[in-house]
């Protein structure tokens, strides 16, 4: 077995496959994998010589063998990877070895396809695609599964998920780094680690992309992270090009050399990947067999990650951004009611803006389908914020969609000190990775002392030991108690969190704002408590960050206590603050509404309106300045004077007065009246939603209710949507002519379901003869043609009369 | 004014009319956001030419049948296969601004845009400096959907460059790049110097189009 060898002595992979082949007169384009039908011969001869020049682990001759990048006639993918490990097997008992045990490891490589909603391919299509490979190759006797080359976390986790679930094969990862220390997606060294290190991965590290000299800041970085015996497979330098040939120059000596060094280091496995050939692996192996292992320490760090960064504990408190969360807050329930996810991922990007270093993701409502809505704004929000999430449920079964399709390693919030909650949560810990709160209560409900509430923490931790959850993978929310119906509420929390830092060495979170529950002024309380809490070990508040007292005790404590350095970030953020707010407000009374949004200045608009709507009516204040200013930059688009950058930041700043208007209207117990229904969607197989997004825009600000079911959408949900909502228009765009064809598809479909609908087009490569062509009522040149068309179709409407007033 | 804010006001529409102040700084802005959020990379190799009969020319064992290709690629023995993106961090950039602020993710795109051809432009003047002491000359970049050069053959680009794994460059199964600011194209290359170099949009057979270089 390997993993009796692993970590405890070096071993050596093998070298390029590749460069060999082009050598042997492999052609630009053709498939490397249908070598092993084609000419058996010379893959299990490359193996031979990589084996008897030292080499005790060979990669089958795989790497691109998947269903979704391999197509060919000729040959089957399960053929394709069965003899691939044959030819392995097969020349492990040809060579030389001097008794030397060989492992054949499958290797599998990227798919080439990026995945949602970034690219096109589905998460779990991802995992069946490798899934499919893996079991076959198990059943071919592989001995080791090794995922290589990859430079997408994503793709990466859907790996390591099939290789888990569909064998019980030891694990290998190594991914590509460039010079910087990213990945090509952006995940730098930690991101990467704490992945693997969270789905359990047998050995990680870094293969391909640069020379052994390039490797070593990437490799030292991994050494400080991982805890884990490491992988390094360089190339034989970094790739050159001459005259559109990729070539590398670094020669055998020299390669094994730096492998030396990097052995004595502390890598573990170390063999070589493109352009290295049987002599850059002889060299190596001559100079490096039987050099003693360093061993890993094993390191204590608690550390989350997204796809693009990690975040590691200690050295200041860090913020979670609460703000995702339907609890009091009804603007929030009547965007997960509505489905309005652009409102969510709204709140998650101002609160980064903000200052929040990791998101509470929230979902929990009644009536609604909470695995179904917690997979789609975790997804949602991977694509627009590179912060780490943490996952808040009650429910398990949301908790383990969203743990399987949460690109990286993630927060979960929570756990208890009840049997039943740590039989159900810590089976998920130990098989997706991720630090999870443990919140300091049990069966007898929360304990009333500081040493109580510690007692339940050492249980929690001691009951997450049984699954091999580390300390450094809890973080202990000790809990605060509002001070208005617990008078020792707040001493008794500070106690326990200095206790549970100093006493069990892992870190804390807490849910701040709790304690001033049922209290005036609770920014007040809030704040002051939350320096408390940092001062006594509070590793991470649960907080507001739209709360300007909350950030500024933030900023304050870490300047005050030396966390902050030469208080740059105090001083970036309230240096100059006091003015700039007093200027915008003074400019504001003498110019009109109108104007403001016809020069598009947000900042006024929102003043200007303010002001307004202490006077008038707010259906007035629409009707007699929004929708002329609205009007008149329409109008000086069509006629090619105002431009649509212009015609957009007229729009956004419309939209910043509408939310006041609302708001006004809401809180006079005034409904707004009901508003017509449009979809727009950007068809199957497109992903390009710029065009979309800005009817939408334009749509809303005429008074529509826009329902955006995004891009990529299949005929069928839009059928089926038009349907359920009984909408009368359907917007469409497609940028491709390879796409138009699922627009004509979609209209087909919505003409037989859903007859009264009418359809308006637009896209690049549209023009009206195409839009008839393919059954269109409507093709819209630009944006404002769409809403003049949309005015049309509901006349009638108040809507039309007020435009037109 | 450099060209490549030349370059972002026309993708934005303006034609011949000055540009507000506004949208100036927008463009300066996002310039500025799109030099951090970039990770440009770029692929090419070089393969010798053959063209038969019936608009098909070979490039090794890859066949591709179009009459404006063929027409660009006269006279030419040796083809360049060209791969370039801005990276994904771009895509997340303008999605994110999308969300929050339109015209600026309007704007963002047309810059990007901009950027990208420049970029192009950039690594095309290398690759033609890298070949003229051999007395190879470069046409025009000529991308997959240009004129009946199928779209469909950005598969073969793409396969033959191994783009996905050396650029980070992928394709969707209706040959949608992702990332979406990338760019797949061959260059023909001749012992001949062509005497006009037209860059894509001029050679464009869509003579009514608003954004059309030499008619604004």
């Amino acid at each position: 077995m390997i993993l009796d060898r692993l970590g405890k002595e070096l071993l050596f992979f093998d070298g390029g496959m590749g460069t060999l082949l082009q050598a042997e007169g492999l052609k630009p384009g053709e498939l490397p994998e249908t070598w092993n039908i084609m000419h058996a011969d010379v893959i299990t001869d490359i193996h031979r010589q990589y084996i008897e020049s030292g080499s005790d682990i060979v990669l089958t001759n795989t790497f691109g063998a998947n269903a979704l990048k391999f197509h060919d006639e000729t040959c089957s993918l399960q053929e394709i990877v069965r003899t691939a490990v044959i030819h392995a097997k097969t020349a492990a008992a040809l060579a030389e070895t001097g008794g030397r045990e060989i492992y054949t490891a499958l290797d599998v490589g990227p798919t080439g396809k990026l995945l949602r909603p970034m690219g096109d391919l589905d998460f779990e299509d991802a995992y069946e695609a490798f899934g499919e490979v893996m079991r076959c190759g198990a059943e071919a006797g592989a001995d080791l599964i090794h995922i290589e080359t990859m430079s997408d976390t994503y793709e990466l986790k859907a790996a390591v998920l099939a290789a888990k679930e569909n064998t019980s094969l030891p694990v290998f990862v190594t991914t590509i780094f460039d010079e910087r220390g990213k990945l090509l997606t952006g995940a730098d060294v930690p991101a990467v680690v704490a992945l693997l290190e969270g789905l359990r991965v047998d050995a990680l590290g870094i293969n391909c992309g640069l020379g052994p000299v390039q490797m070593l800041p990437v490799f030292e970085q991994i050494l400080q992270y991982t805890s884990l015996p490491i992988i390094v497979k360089p190339n034989a330098g970094l790739p050159k090009q001459v005259r559109g040939e990729t070539y590398y120059d670094v020669l055998p000596r020299e390669f094994a050399a730096t492998m030396r060094e990097i052995v004595s280091q502390g890598a573990a496995i170390v063999g070589g990947c493109c352009g290295t050939t049987p002599e850059h692996i002889r060299e190596m192996t001559e100079i490096c067999r039987g050099m003693p292992l360093k061993p890993i320490a094993e390191k204590n760090i608690t550390m989350v990650s997204s796809y693009g960064q990690s975040v590691c504990f200690g050295q200041g408190s860090k913020i979670i951004g609460e703000r995702i969360n339907p609890t009091g807050k009804k603007r929030f329930k009547q965007a997960l009611k509505e489905h309005d996810i652009d409102y969510i991922l709204k709140e998650g990007i101002t609160q980064q803006d903000l200052g929040a270093h990791i998101l509470d993701v929230n979902v929990g409502l009644p009536d609604i389908d909470e695995t179904a809505v917690m997979v789609e704004v975790v997804e949602e929000l991977q694509s627009v914020t590179n912060l780490p999430l943490q996952i808040d449920t009650v429910d398990a079964k949301a908790m383990e969609a969203a743990l399987r399709i949460y690109n990286g390693k993630p927060m979960v919030n929570s756990v208890s000190g009840k049997q039943e909650s740590m039989d159900v949560v810590f089976p998920l810990m130990q098989k997706y990775g991720g630090v999870v709160i443990g919140l300091t209560l049990d069966e007898t409900g929360i304990p009333k002392t500081a040493e109580e509430r510690v007692a339940v923490a050492r249980k929690i931790i001691k009951e997450a030991k049984k699954y091999g959850i580390q300390k450094k993978d809890i973080v202990i929310d000790v809990l605060a108690m509002t001070i208005s119906s617990e008078p020792e509420g707040a001493k008794v929390t500070l106690e326990a969190l200095k206790k549970v830092r100093e006493e069990l060495g892992v870190h804390t979170v807490l849910g701040v704002s709790n304690i001033s529950f049922g209290l005036p002024g609770r920014p007040v309380i809030n704040s002051n408590f939350y320096t408390m809490a940092m001062l006594n070990g509070l590793s991470a508040g649960i907080i507001n960050p739209f709360s300007e007292e909350m950030m500024k005790s933030f900023y304050a404590y870490h300047a005050l206590m030396n966390l902050d350095s030469n208080c740059e970030k105090y001083i970036s953020r309230y240096a100059g603050i006091s003015s700039a707010v007093q200027d915008a407000s003074s400019g504001a009374s003498k110019m009109s509404l109108k104007t403001a949004i016809e020069k598009g200045l947000k900042e006024e608009a929102y003043h200007i309106t303010s002001d307004m709507v202490k006077k008038q009516a707010p259906l007035d204040i629409i009707n007699e300045h929004l929708i002329p200013a609205l009007d008149y930059v329409g109008k000086g688009f069509e006629q090619g004077t105002v431009f649509l950058p212009q015609l957009l930041v007229s729009a956004e700043t419309a939209k910043a007065s509408f939310a006041i208007l609302k708001d006004s209207l809401a809180k006079s117990g005034g409904q707004g009246e009901k508003k017509d229904k449009v979809i727009l969607a950007t068809v199957k197989g497109d992903i390009h939603d710029i065009g979309k997004n800005i009817v939408k825009v334009l749509l809303e600000n005429y008074g529509f209710d826009v329902i955006d079911m995004g891009k990529d959408v299949a005929p069928e949900r839009i059928t089926e949507k038009a349907k359920e909502e009984n909408v009368q228009l359907v917007g469409l765009s497609a940028l491709m002519t390879t796409t138009v064809v699922s627009m004509e598809e979609t209209i087909r479909q919505l003409r037989k379901s859903v007859p009264g609908c009418q359809v308006m087009v637009g896209g690049a490569v549209l023009n009206q003869e195409y839009a008839d062509m393919i059954g269109a009522d409507f093709y819209g040149k630009d944006a404002m043609q769409s809403v003049y068309y949309a005015q049309r179709v509901f006349k009638g409407d108040k809507k039309e009369k007020m435009r037109l007033s | 004014m450099d060209t490549m804010t030349k370059e972002a006001i026309r993708y934005l529409g303006y034609g011949k009319h000055a540009v507000d102040d506004h949208t100036l700084a927008l463009i300066s802005d996002s310039f500025l956001n799109l030099g951090t959020a970039a990770g440009r990379k770029f692929i090419y190799r070089i393969f010798d030419l053959k063209q038969m009969a019936d608009d098909k020319i070979l490039i090794e064992t890859a066949e591709i049948y179009s009459k404006n290709l063929r027409k660009n690629l006269k006279g030419c023995n040796k083809i360049v296969l060209f791969g370039a993106t801005l990276g994904i961090g771009v895509d997340r950039l303008i999605r994110r601004a999308s969300l929050t602020d339109m015209a600026k993710a309007v704007v963002l795109q047309a810059c990007a845009a901009a950027m990208l051809e420049e970029y192009c432009d950039e690594c095309q003047d290398n690759i033609g400096r890298e070949l003229k002491p051999q007395g190879l000359y470069l046409r025009p970049r000529f991308s997959p959907g240009y004129g009946d050069f199928d779209i469909q053959y950005q598969a073969v680009l793409m396969q033959m460059l191994d783009c996905a794994k050396k650029i980070g460059l992928t394709m969707t199964d209706s040959f949608m790049m992702s990332p979406t600011k990338s760019v797949t194209a061959v260059i023909g290359a001749s012992a001949a110097k062509e005497k006009c170099h037209i860059k894509g949009c001029e050679s464009c057979s869509k003579e009514d189009c608003a954004y059309r270089r030499d008619t604004i």
